[in-house]
């Protein structure tokens, strides 16, 4: 039997080994979509690799989330940094659905457009810098130090909104959906 | 040029984790075989052998079953400047399979407050001796070994990691309980964690047993006894009192009855600050709302950006490879 904590490291390195890729995909898409550095010929190879990479990720994620759970010493959410942890990961996990649902809807449009190319990297890019940040706070909860210990930003508070507030953001979030795909459909 | 890139780059990668210096803040409490101590990327055999003398101690009898305490003490310590040193109990020292538990032994309890059969302790700075103690049950009825081993860093950390053993294991005799044996009841397990102001009340069932009396001290400290209730037959119940910061508590029990009267080894109940608490449905429900603000607001925002006009074909497929 395998525990936990070893199919945390396996997920884990799958995880994030795959947003690694998708970020230096998406470098390499946006300084190809700008022309620079002579990458224009390369945009379609990062294009791809950048965001099939970006959804091995997120399919692998959930796995990592819930070994990571399983893993935790403790019973539930008991530390700051596993809150953190948690919203983190759900907003790099949103921002990085976002990055896949707008090619998905807009094809190979994302990159033509001045803002569409810009947007799409910096969202791609920030999508897995999100991920790593959220890899690295296991590191911080588990061991005490990681490879962005040297950040200067501290995890130590939540920043944790009202039960009313987070659930208007939802109900918001939820209705504008809608009416992006029924303007979408009209 | 891209030659020497190449070979610049390359050498970077294989310089670089040199550079590093391997889980100075320790891995945590597990259950882990010797050597590997949750840090197995290394090879074993690059350990440097510990100045430190490792000796552990346990009674040569025990009953099956029965618990059974276990003492490490390690003397003459050296360790990093974070102060951890790294504790194991085995069962052997072949690296693979060698946990008291792959022996039969099951852990109850140890002195740092978990039942793993690896922990870290802080040693100060200046200390150069340091126990650490378990509290075992026994396997089925044979001759048995303990062994004890430590891994640490060196003081500045720039060294290879260093590994530590026994001598000589300890060799314990576990043998058939006497039928009316005065014991704890198999299925006791003893407190090992509670909250600072807390006083915790002990429900303790036994076997053969006519009468309790309960000794408890601080870790190290003068020994005190409190009353104990007989609640119904092999049935006891017992408080200990509250601890007014984070402290280790020990105690026993001793049990009269038809045989010979007999003592428990020392349990330990460390006493922790509450922990951090939150609001979990507030925290769930926030993460589901920052997934969703972020796909949506992103998702609106490349609508708007790509119905502005296009000034760049989106592939050139000629110059696609």
């Amino acid at each position: 039997m395998v525990s936990a904590p070893t199919l945390h490291v396996v997920t884990t390195e799958l995880a994030v080994g795959s947003f690694a890729m998708a970020g230096i995909g998406f470098l390499l898409a946006g300084l190809g979509s700008h022309g620079w550095l002579g990458m224009k010929r390369h945009l379609q190879l990062a294009d791809h690799v950048a965001h099939f990479a970006l959804a091995f990720g997120l399919l692998a994620l959930p796995f990592a989330i819930m070994t990571g759970i399983q893993s935790s010493p403790g019973e539930g959410l008991d530390h700051p940094l596993l809150i953190n942890k948690m919203l983190l990961g759900s907003s790099a996990f949103g921002l990085a659905f976002g990055v896949l649902l707008a090619r998905r809807s807009h094809g190979a449009d994302v990159w033509t457009s001045p803002n569409g190319r810009r947007w799409q990297a910096l969202g791609g890019m920030g999508a897995v810098g999100m991920v790593l940040l959220t890899a690295s706070l296991g590191g911080t909860f588990a061991r005490g130090e990681s490879l962005l210990s040297w950040l200067p930003v501290s995890f130590d508070s939540v920043p944790l909104m009202p039960l009313w507030l987070s659930a208007g953001l939802v109900v918001l979030a939820l209705v504008n959906m809608g009416l992006m795909r029924k303007q979408q459909s009209a | 040029m891209n030659r020497s890139l190449l070979v610049f780059v390359v050498l970077t990668l294989l310089l670089a984790p040199s550079l590093g210096s391997a889980n100075p803040n320790g891995v945590g409490s597990g259950t882990f075989d010797a050597q590997c101590g949750g840090a197995c990327h290394g090879d074993a055999d690059m350990n440097r052998s510990s100045t430190a003398t490792v000796v552990v101690d346990a009674p040569s009898v025990a009953y099956e079953g029965l618990l059974t305490s276990v003492s490490v003490t390690v003397s003459n310590i050296e360790t990093t400047t974070t102060g951890l040193l790294g504790f194991f109990l085995l069962s052997d020292l072949s690296g693979a399979g060698d946990t008291p538990a792959d022996a039969g032994w099951t852990i109850v309890s140890n002195s740092e407050g978990g039942s793993e059969n690896y922990v870290e302790a802080v040693i100060a700075s200046g200390q150069t001796q340091h126990t650490v103690h378990w509290t075992l049950r026994a396997p089925p009825v044979g001759t048995s070994t303990l062994h004890a081993a430590i891994h640490h860093g060196s003081e500045d950390g720039s060294e290879a990691p260093f590994f530590g053993a026994t001598v000589s294991p300890t060799t314990i005799e576990v043998v058939e309980v006497p039928e009316d044996l005065p014991r704890l009841a198999t299925e006791f397990e003893p407190p090992v964690r509670r909250t600072v102001g807390a006083s915790t009340t002990v429900a303790l069932s036994t076997e053969h047993v006519s009468d309790v009396s309960i000794e408890w001290r601080v870790s190290g400290g003068e020994v005190n006894t409190v009353s104990v209730t007989s609640v119904a037959d092999d049935m006891w119940s017992f408080e200990l009192p509250a601890s007014l910061q984070p402290v280790q508590l020990e105690w026993r029990a001793h049990l009269e009855g038809d045989g010979p009267d007999q003592t428990t080894p020392w349990f330990q109940l460390q006493s922790d600050e509450p922990s951090w608490t939150v609001d979990e449905t507030a925290a769930y429900v926030q993460s589901l709302a920052m997934l969703l603000v972020f796909m949506v607001a992103f998702l609106s925002l490349q609508r708007q950006s790509t119905t502005t006009v296009k000034d760049f074909d989106t592939f050139d497929h000629e110059e696609v490879a």
